[in-house]
């Protein structure tokens, strides 16, 4: 279980997730034409449910019971879907603020409760990554309360870990850092460059790199990993 | 009844722990069937797979009693 298939790195862990012959089921707001592209060529591998996940508290109903059944078995999840809300801390506008809670943390949180749930049912022992960022660990102006979701999901990642290890079910962190998507498309050149020179490669994270790092953790390759912060993010300093 | 047996059995099962013969109201999940929080996770996803109801989501529940009056109540 994939949230936010439908571009930027979302889309890049789906195709590496169908390519090595899993399947995904891919959990966003639209069905880009990406997304429905990797669909027509991988068919039987690609389940698209098209989801706000805003909407918290219609996850159990509307993912789970109206959409899979309780019965379909899940092996990962990876909570992917974010949004940045970037401002300096003095402008925090508090609905915008519980928004990004919801589809950051919230979400993420749920999902993760009933997937173990699902793992449970059916014995997997399976594994969680959440998409975390830099930002966590390196300070950035503007990127505090984006910064703060972050770090909720490796909190709570690292205690689900220690929590169901006895069972087999892994949870990590993937820390990522700045690559170009959408979302670090409202950074200028300047910005972006500034960006990139707090790196010991001086360059964007590659998203495919991410994504191949992400297709390991859920592989049995993984099995001794969990309760891991994994640093993706061009050796940043 | 029978179903919540076989149920509950299955989870002792693969915990290594010897199967029981039956089940009565007063039995605690805890203290007599010996399950513990994560075991107990697993209960309520297994019921909820079957009966279509979250039995622990209001509150604690302690006895098989209790779980039979959820299943119940809502059936
Ligand atoms: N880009 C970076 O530099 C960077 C750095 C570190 C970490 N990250 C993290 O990496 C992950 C992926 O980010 P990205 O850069 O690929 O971002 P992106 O290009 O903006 O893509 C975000 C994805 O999330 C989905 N999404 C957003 N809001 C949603 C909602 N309310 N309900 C359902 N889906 C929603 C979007 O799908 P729809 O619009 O179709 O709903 C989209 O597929 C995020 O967790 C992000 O925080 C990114």
């Amino acid at each position: 279980m994939l949230t936010g298939a439908s571009k930027g790195l979302g889309i890049e862990i789906a195709k590496s997730i169908v390519e090595n012959g899993w399947n995904v089921i891919a959990i966003n707001r639209s069905e880009s034409e990406e997304l429905k592209g990797l669909q027509n060529k991988y068919k039987e591998q690609v389940r698209i449910i098209q989801f706000n996940l805003e909407n918290t508290s219609l996850i159990k109903e509307t993912i789970f019971k109206k959409e899979l059944g309780f019965k379909f078995p899940i092996h990962g999840l990876i909570n992917n879907a974010a949004f940045a809300y970037d401002d300096i801390v003095t402008n925090i506008n508090l609905e915008h603020l519980q928004k990004m809670y919801h589809v950051n943390v919230f979400s993420p949180f749920v999902l993760t409760k009933y997937v173990i749930r699902n793992m449970l049912m059916h014995k997997i022992k399976g594994s969680i990554i959440h998409l975390s960022s830099v930002s966590v660990h390196t300070g950035y102006k503007g990127l505090s309360m984006y910064a703060s979701t972050k770090g909720a999901l490796e909190a709570f990642s690292k205690n689900t870990g220690r929590e169901w290890g006895q069972r087999g079910i892994r949870s990590n962190c993937l820390v990522a850092g700045f690559m170009e998507t959408g979302m670090s498309s409202t950074l200028d050149e300047s910005q972006k460059n500034r960006i990139y020179n707090r790196t010991s490669m001086k360059e964007p994270t590659s998203k495919k790199s991410v994504a191949d790092t992400i297709k390991f953790l859920l592989s049995d390759g993984a099995c001794s990993i969990t309760g891991q912060n994994i640093f993706v993010d061009s050796g940043t300093i | 009844m029978d179903k919540l047996l076989d149920i509950i059995n299955e989870i002792l099962e693969t915990k290594g722990e010897e199967k029981i013969a039956s089940l009565t109201d007063e039995m605690s999940l805890r203290d007599h069937i010996g399950l513990d929080s994560l075991d107990l996770a697993e209960l309520t996803a297994v019921i909820e797979a079957e009966f279509g109801i979250d039995v622990f989501e209001s509150g604690i529940v302690n006895t098989i009693g209790e779980v039979v009056t959820k299943l119940e109540l809502t059936q």
